[in-house]
C-alpha cells in the first residue's frame, strides 16, 4: 500500500517535471510551486485559458503595485 | 469552492507579494479573478491534443527556428501523455500555451481579448428576412461589408442586386443589351461598341463590379463580331470553300457557345424570395443562397474564361480571313499552331484539321486526276484563264498521214498546210509552262514548298498526259486505284508527303513512258542528230552531190519542189531509207529568207517538223537552233567537199596528164596549202561530230534511261543538251558582244577556202589546156594533126598566169593568217573543248612556231 502510494507520488513528481519543462521550454516563467497549483485548479475543472487569463492579471497587478510603491517612495 | 478559493488565493498571493500583507487588495483580486474564471473566456474549445501540440510547436519554430526546442516539446509532450496521474493533459498544455503566447503580443490581446468579449448586440434586428441567418456567423457579428451596405442602404443608393446584373450580362455574352447595361453603337465605326451603365436614382453599381462585367463583355463582344462574320459569309455568293468551311467550324463553335449560355442561363436560378427583393435585401440573400449553387459574376467570370481565349482566337482567324484568301488563309491560321499554350494549340489543330478539308479534296483532284477543281481560285495552283481551253488538236494528218504516205503526197502535203501548222503549234511548250502557275503565297506552311512543287509537277504531269497525250484512260484507271488508298488529311502529313512522292512518281515515269513510248521522242532527237547535224554521213554526201551544182545558182532561181525532191531523192539512194517513215515524213528541205545577190548554199536548209505533244520538248526555240547548228555544219560540210574533190584532182590529174615541170612547183605549193586546208577542216569536223555532238548526245541518253525527274527535268535535259551543243559547234564565247567572233572569223575562212578552190580550179584549167597546147605541138612534130592551132587562146591563157599564180598565193596566204587568228583566238577560249581543238589545230606548234618564226625574222 506504501508502495503504490509512493508510486503515485513518484509519478506525480515526474509529470510535474515534464510540466515543467514545458513551460521552461515556453517560457512562461512559472515558478513549480505556482505551476503545481495551477495543474491542481485545472484538475479541478477550472478553464486553462481564463486561468491564463487571471495569471496574466495577477502580473500585470503586481507590476503596477510595484510602480505605485517606487512612485510613493 | 473552497479548493478553488484556497488554490486562488495561494496563487495571489505567489505572484503579487502586496497582497499578502494587504487583506484589502487580496480580497479584491480574488475577485477579479473569480470574475475572470466565471467569464465565457475559451468556452467553445474542443480537446484536441494534435491540433494543440501543432500550435505549440508553431509557436516554438517562431521563436527558435532551429527546430530543437519543437523536438524537446514533441519529446516532453509523449512522455506526459504516458503519465498516469494528471486527467485534463490537454487543458494544462492549452494553459501553458495561451499564458506563452500572451507576453509576445502584449498590446494584441487586451484588445483582442474585450472585442471577442461583447456578444453581437443587434443580429436580430438586422435581418428582418432571416429566414436562414446561418447561426455560426451569428457570434462574430456584421462584417465590414455588411456595414457598408447597410450604410448604403441608409444613404439611399444601395448596388443593383448581382442577379439583375447577371442577367443583363448573360444577355452581354450574346451580344444583347441588357436592362441595366446596354451596348452604345455608335454609328460611324462599329468596332466602336461601348458598354453603358444605366445607374438610376436608386441604385449604383460598384467600380470591381463594373470591371468585372466589361471582362466577360468582351466575349460578348467577339462573339458579335465572329457571328456577324459568318452570317455576312452566308449571305455573299462566291466565297471561297475554304472560307466556307472556316464559317462552318466556327459556326459549329458558335452553336457550342449557345449551349453554354443556356446551361448557364439555367444554372442562374431566379430570385429565391419573391417578395422583398426590390430594396436590395432579396439580393443580399441571393447571393447567400447562391453561395452553394447559384451562379455569381465571379463564377460566371471563371465558366467563361476558356471561351474568352477561344472567342479570341476565332475572332483572330475572322480578322485574317478578311483580307487572306484560300491558302494564305490556312497559313494565317496555321501560323498559330506553334503556339506555346496547349489549349490554343489543339484549338488551331482543330481548326485547321476542319478548314483544311476542301483544299485536300482539291489537292486530292488535283494529285490523283490531274485536274484542276477550284472555283474560287484558292488552291496553290493557278489556272492562266487564257489558256484553259486551249487543248493540243492533233493534227488530223498524223493520224491519217503515218497511214499512206505516199511518194508523190508526203512531202508536199506537209510543205501546203506547213504554214497552218506552225501556227498551231505556237502554244506547245507555253502551254506546259504557262497553263497552271505555281502561286507561292497560296500555298500552305504544312506543306512545304519542296513539295508543293512536287504537288505542282505531278498534277501538270497528270493534266498534260490526259489532255495533250490522250492518255485519260491511264489517269482514269489511276484515280480509282488512288481512291482506295484513303484520304488526305491535315493531321496525317506523313501519311501525306507519302502519297505524293508516290504520286509524283508514277506521274513522272507515266510521263516519261509516253513519251519515249508513245510518242518516240527518242526517234526523233535521233533524227534530228541524223538528219540535222549531218549524221548520216552518207546521207550528207548524197545530198550534197545531188544538190551541189543547183545550189551554185542565184537564190531565186531555186524552187521549193525541186529541193524537197532532191532530199527525197537522197533519202531514197541513202541509208535514211531505212528510218521509220513517220521521222523521214517530218524532214523538208526549204529556203530562208533570201536577197539580192544569194545564192543557193546561203539560203538552202533542212527542216524537221514536229508536232504536239512532242513540241512540248522540241519548241520553235529549240528548232531554230537546230537550224543553226544545221547552217554551220553543212557549210563545213561543204567546204570539206569541195576540199576533198580539188584534192582529187590535184594528187590524181598534175601527175598523170598534167606534165608541165615548169609548173612543177607551182602544183607543189597548192599541195602544201591545200594539206594545211584539209587538216584544219578535218580537225574541224571531228571536234564537231565526236567531241561535242556525241558527247552531249550520251550525256542526254543517260538521263532519258534514267527516267527520274518529271516533264520540266526533261525540257530542261534537251535544252542543257542544245545549248552545249550550240555554244561548242558555233565556238561562241562568253564574252558579252563578242560571241559570235570566232564564228565570223571561222566563216571567213571558209569562204577563202572556197575562193582558193576555184583560184586552183583556174590554175588547173590552164595547165589542162597548156598540156593540150604542149601535146598537140608534139602531136605536130610527130606529124599528126589533132586540132586546129590557137594561138591567140594560148597568147591569152599565157598572159592569165601571173594572175592565177598570184591569186593562188594570196588565198593561201590569207589562210594561213585566219588559220592562225583562229588557233590563237580558241587558245584563250573559256571552254575548255574549245581550247583542245586550238591545240589540235595547232598540233606541234604549227601555227605558233611560224609565229616566232616571223617574229625571228623580223629581228634578225
Amino acid at each position: 500500500m506504501s508502495s503504490r502510494e509512493s508510486d503515485r507520488i513518484n509519478s506525480a513528481q515526474q509529470t510535474l517535471d515534464i510540466l515543467f519543462d514545458i513551460s521552461q521550454l515556453l517560457n512562461t516563467k512559472l515558478d513549480k510551486e505556482t505551476l503545481a497549483t495551477c495543474v491542481g485548479l485545472i484538475e479541478s475543472g477550472v478553464n486553462p485559458e481564463a486561468l491564463a487569463a487571471v495569471i496574466q492579471e495577477l502580473r500585470r497587478e503586481s507590476v503596477t503595485l510595484n510602480v505605485q510603491a517606487a512612485n510613493a517612495r | 469552492m473552497p479548493d478553488l478559493s484556497a488554490s486562488l488565493d495561494s496563487l495571489v498571493s505567489a505572484l503579487v507579494p502586496q497582497a499578502r500583507t494587504d487583506n484589502a487588495l487580496n480580497a479584491e483580486l480574488l475577485a477579479h479573478c473569480q470574475d475572470i474564471l466565471n467569464s465565457h473566456i475559451g468556452q467553445n474549445n474542443d480537446a484536441d491534443i494534435g491540433h494543440l501540440a501543432d500550435l505549440v510547436k508553431r509557436h516554438l519554430l517562431q521563436t527558435s527556428p532551429t527546430g530543437v526546442t519543437a523536438l524537446k516539446f514533441t519529446n516532453l509532450l509523449s512522455r506526459l501523455l504516458d503519465q498516469p496521474v494528471l486527467s485534463k493533459k490537454h487543458a494544462s498544455i492549452l494553459f501553458l500555451h495561451s499564458l506563452a503566447s500572451a507576453p509576445r503580443h502584449p498590446t494584441v490581446t487586451p484588445t483582442f481579448l474585450p472585442s471577442l468579449a461583447p456578444p453581437p448586440p443587434r443580429p436580430a434586428s438586422t435581418v428582418p428576412s432571416a429566414a436562414d441567418p446561418p447561426p455560426a456567423h451569428q457570434p462574430y457579428g456584421k462584417s465590414k461589408a455588411e456595414k457598408l451596405r447597410e450604410y448604403r442602404q441608409k444613404s439611399g443608393q444601395p448596388h443593383l442586386p448581382e442577379y439583375l446584373l447577371l442577367r443583363d450580362t448573360l444577355y452581354l455574352l450574346q451580344g444583347i443589351s441588357g436592362k441595366y447595361i446596354r451596348l452604345s453603337v455608335s454609328n460611324d465605326d462599329p468596332e466602336q461598341n461601348k458598354l453603358v451603365f444605366v445607374e438610376d436614382s436608386k441604385h449604383i453599381i460598384a467600380g470591381p463590379t463594373k470591371v468585372l462585367i466589361h471582362r466577360l463583355s468582351e466575349v460578348g463582344h467577339l462573339y458579335t463580331r465572329v457571328e456577324a462574320f459568318v452570317r455576312d459569309r452566308e449571305a455573299k455568293p462566291g466565297v471561297g470553300m475554304i472560307e466556307q468551311s472556316l464559317c462552318h467550324h466556327l459556326q459549329a463553335q458558335l452553336t457550342e457557345y449557345y449551349r453554354l449560355v443556356a446551361v448557364l442561363e439555367s444554372q442562374m436560378s431566379g430570385p429565391p424570395h419573391s417578395g422583398g427583393h426590390k430594396d436590395g435585401n432579396g439580393g443580399e440573400g441571393n447571393v447567400r443562397g447562391g453561395e452553394e449553387t447559384g451562379l455569381t459574376l465571379k463564377r460566371l467570370d471563371v465558366w467563361i474564361n476558356e471561351w474568352r481565349l477561344r472567342m479570341r482566337m476565332m475572332s483572330v482567324c475572322v480578322e485574317g480571313a478578311r483580307d487572306a484568301q484560300g491558302g494564305a488563309l490556312v497559313n494565317l491560321i496555321h501560323g498559330y499552331t506553334d503556339n506555346g499554350d496547349p489549349f490554343v494549340r489543339k484549338f488551331t489543330d482543330q481548326l485547321l484539321e476542319e478548314v483544311s478539308k476542301p483544299f485536300f479534296a482539291t489537292l486530292h483532284k488535283w494529285l490523283f486526276s490531274g485536274e484542276l477543281y477550284d472555283p474560287y481560285s484558292e488552291f496553290f495552283v493557278s489556272l492562266d484563264p487564257e489558256l484553259a481551253h486551249v487543248q493540243y488538236v492533233h493534227p488530223s494528218s498524223l493520224a491519217g498521214g503515218i497511214g499512206h504516205l505516199s511518194a508523190d503526197g508526203g512531202f508536199a502535203g506537209l510543205g501546203a498546210d506547213n504554214d497552218d501548222i506552225s501556227g498551231d503549234r505556237e502554244g506547245g511548250l507555253r502551254l506546259w509552262e504557262a497553263k497552271y502557275q505555281f502561286q507561292k503565297e497560296m500555298l500552305p506552311m504544312f506543306v512545304g514548298e519542296a513539295f508543293g512543287r512536287k504537288i505542282f509537277s505531278t498534277g501538270k504531269s497528270l493534266n498534260f498526259i490526259r489532255y495533250s497525250c490522250h492518255d485519260s484512260d491511264w489517269v482514269a484507271t489511276r484515280e480509282k486505284m488512288s481512291n482506295t488508298g484513303g484520304s488526305l488529311k491535315y493531321s496525317d502529313i506523313s501519311g501525306l508527303e507519302r502519297s505524293i512522292d508516290t504520286a509524283y512518281q508514277t506521274a513522272s515515269q507515266r510521263l516519261f513512258e509516253v513519251f519515249i513510248e508513245k510518242f518516240k521522242l527518242l526517234d526523233h532527237l535521233r533524227a534530228l542528230k541524223h538528219y540535222l547535224m549531218l549524221g548520216h554521213g552518207d546521207f550528207a554526201d548524197q545530198l550534197m552531190e545531188t544538190l551541189g551544182p543547183s545550189l551554185s545558182r542565184p537564190a531565186n532561181t531555186l524552187y521549193r519542189h525541186n529541193l524537197t525532191a532532191t532530199l527525197e531523192t537522197a533519202i531514197r539512194s541513202s541509208n535514211a531509207q531505212n528510218d521509220p517513215p513517220d521521222v523521214l515524213r517530218r524532214l523538208d528541205a526549204r529556203m530562208l529568207e533570201y536577197s539580192h545577190g544569194e545564192i543557193g548554199w546561203d539560203v538552202f536548209t533542212l527542216e524537221y517538223k514536229v508536232d504536239a505533244p512532242i513540241d512540248t520538248v522540241l519548241d520553235p526555240e529549240s528548232m531554230i537552233k537546230y537550224q543553226k547548228l544545221f547552217n554551220h555544219l553543212w557549210k563545213l560540210r561543204r567546204v570539206e567537199g569541195a576540199l576533198s574533190a580539188g584534192w582529187m584532182k590535184v594528187a590524181g590529174g598534175s601527175r598523170t596528164f598534167l606534165r608541165l615541170p615548169d609548173l612543177e612547183s607551182d602544183w607543189h605549193q597548192i599541195r602544201i596549202v591545200m594539206a594545211e586546208m584539209v587538216h584544219f577542216i578535218r580537225q574541224m569536223q571531228a571536234y564537231c561530230q565526236l567531241e561535242v555532238i556525241e558527247c552531249s548526245w550520251k550525256i542526254l541518253i543517260d538521263f532519258l534511261d534514267k527516267k527520274e525527274g518529271d516533264l520540266d527535268a526533261m525540257i530542261g535535259a534537251h535544252s542543257s543538251y542544245l545549248d552545249r551543243m550550240v555554244k561548242k559547234v558555233l565556238l561562241l564565247s562568253p564574252k558579252a558582244g563578242r560571241e559570235e567572233n570566232l564564228l565570223v572569223q571561222v566563216r571567213d575562212l571558209f569562204s577563202t577556202i572556197l575562193q582558193f578552190r576555184d583560184a586552183m580550179d583556174n590554175f588547173y584549167n590552164y595547165c589542162l589546156s597548156e598540156s593540150a597546147r604542149r601535146d598537140q605541138g608534139r602531136d605536130v612534130d610527130r606529124g599528126v594533126f589533132t586540132g586546129l592551132d590557137q594561138n591567140t587562146d594560148n597568147q591569152q591563157l599565157r598572159d592569165a598566169l601571173p594572175r592565177i599564180r598570184r591569186m593562188i598565193k594570196e588565198y593561201g596566204s590569207s589562210f594561213s593568217e585566219r588559220a592562225q587568228v583562229i588557233v590563237h583566238g580558241l587558245q584563250s577560249h573559256t571552254d575548255l573543248d574549245c581550247r583542245f581543238l586550238g591545240i589540235r589545230l595547232s598540233f606541234s606548234d604549227f601555227y605558233k612556231s611560224k609565229k616566232e618564226q616571223q617574229a625571228q625574222q623580223q629581228r634578225s
